[in-house]
């Protein structure tokens, strides 16, 4: 089973119902594979911002849910995960692709690699790096303390899981 | 007619839809006017009330569900229009209180005012419904319609911008008591599970 198909079925063990996406590169092929599958409901947004709502707005309804996006939007997102996440306290789980990270050589990256995880750490959202295909497992223990801490969690995928061990 | 007048009328209106209110003159407004609990009031992320509406409502189909939006709002996030329109939920009705100015920080104007037609923008992003409403007994009139057709629809309420500050009072409940109150609320109507066995 490719990665991909690991970490779809661990939000399926979740009860993940609702998903909602911008994409970029590395977490695209996860988004496609959501997308198709018909017990999700698949919302693309225009902005990153709008899956972070969208997700919140789903947790009153009572559907569990993952917002999926590149590291730039995330840092995109920081004022309504503050204003309206740590505000009143309503948990939403992002899965985030891990850019800049000392094997992606992307100039455009490189702040992202820096100051994503000193970010969250100064807002005290809790995240965890999901870096080999065994450590995905660990996806339903990481939703339930984003419930259970009732803020943000961001779940990074790193280059190496997603591409593949001396991608290029 | 004046912001009030509208939200007063909504309010009439309003049946059992759970509602979603925009920062600001919406959400004060929609507290003056029901003191509901099962409405959500956003404190911040200007813009995104029509995101989280558009959540709730695809994930509680049974639930008809009322975004109380204003302009600014509308302005920080118009790709909302894009989202709602391309999901189609048929339980979301988006109305826009527009006075064409940020009335709650002293009614400084907005951007563009007075050359921006919102409900052409939502029709040329997709909503087979949608229309602007400017008198009061005109509301009056279309409201039932309004309530009964299915959304999404967009439906904008051009109100006359007050003088200054207005200073109708926020709802009382703070960040995490109405996170509460909501979900308790929403749990109590429709059956669902909001929250877990240990209260998270």
């Amino acid at each position: 089973m490719d990665v991909t198909a690991q970490i779809h079925e661990q939000l399926t063990r979740c009860g993940i119902r609702l998903a909602a996406s911008l994409p970029d590169d590395w977490v695209a092929p996860l988004i496609t594979r959501i997308a198709a599958d018909n017990q999700i409901r698949h919302v693309p947004v225009a902005r990153e911002a709008e899956a972070i709502a969208i997700c919140s707005g789903a947790f009153f309804g009572g559907v569990r849910s993952v917002a999926l996006m590149g590291a730039t939007g995330l840092l995109t997102c920081t004022g309504e995960l503050a204003t309206l996440n740590l505000r009143h306290q309503i948990p939403v789980f992002l899965i985030v692709s891990q850019r800049g990270s000392i094997d992606d050589h992307r100039i455009y990256q490189e702040v992202q690699g820096r100051r994503t995880l000193p970010l969250l750490q100064a807002y005290d959202f809790p995240y965890h790096v999901v870096d080999r295909p065994d450590e995905v497992s660990s996806i339903p223990d990481a939703f339930e303390t984003c419930r259970l801490q009732k803020r943000p969690f961001v779940l990074f995928l790193t280059r190496r899981l997603v591409k593949g061990e001396g991608a290029t | 007619m004046k912001a009030r007048e509208a939200i007063e009328v909504l309010a009439r209106h309003r049946g059992e839809a759970v509602a979603v209110c925009a920062l600001g003159m919406a959400a004060n407004e929609w507290w003056a006017a029901t003191k509901s609990e099962d409405s959500f009031y956003m404190h911040g992320a200007m813009g995104f009330a029509a995101s989280f509406a558009l959540g709730l409502a695809l994930s509680l189909p049974q639930a008809p569900v009322w975004l109380i939006n204003a302009d600014g709002s509308l302005c920080m996030n118009l790709g909302c229009l894009l989202t709602e329109a391309a999901q189609a939920a048929k339980n979301l009705k988006h109305f826009v209180v527009a006075n064409g100015v940020y009335q709650t920080v002293g009614a400084l104007p907005m951007v563009n005012e007075g050359r921006t037609d919102y409900a052409a923008m939502a029709r040329a992003a997709g909503f087979a419904r949608a229309r602007t409403i400017e008198a009061r007994e005109e509301l009056a009139r279309q409201m039932p319609a309004i309530a009964a057709e299915d959304g999404p629809s967009f439906t904008v309420l051009r109100v006359e911008p007050e003088s200054g500050f207005l200073r109708t009072p926020p709802m009382t409940y703070e960040g995490p008591e109405m996170k509460y109150r909501f979900g308790r609320a929403l749990e109590r109507r429709f059956g669902i599970q909001v929250f877990g066995p240990q209260g998270y």
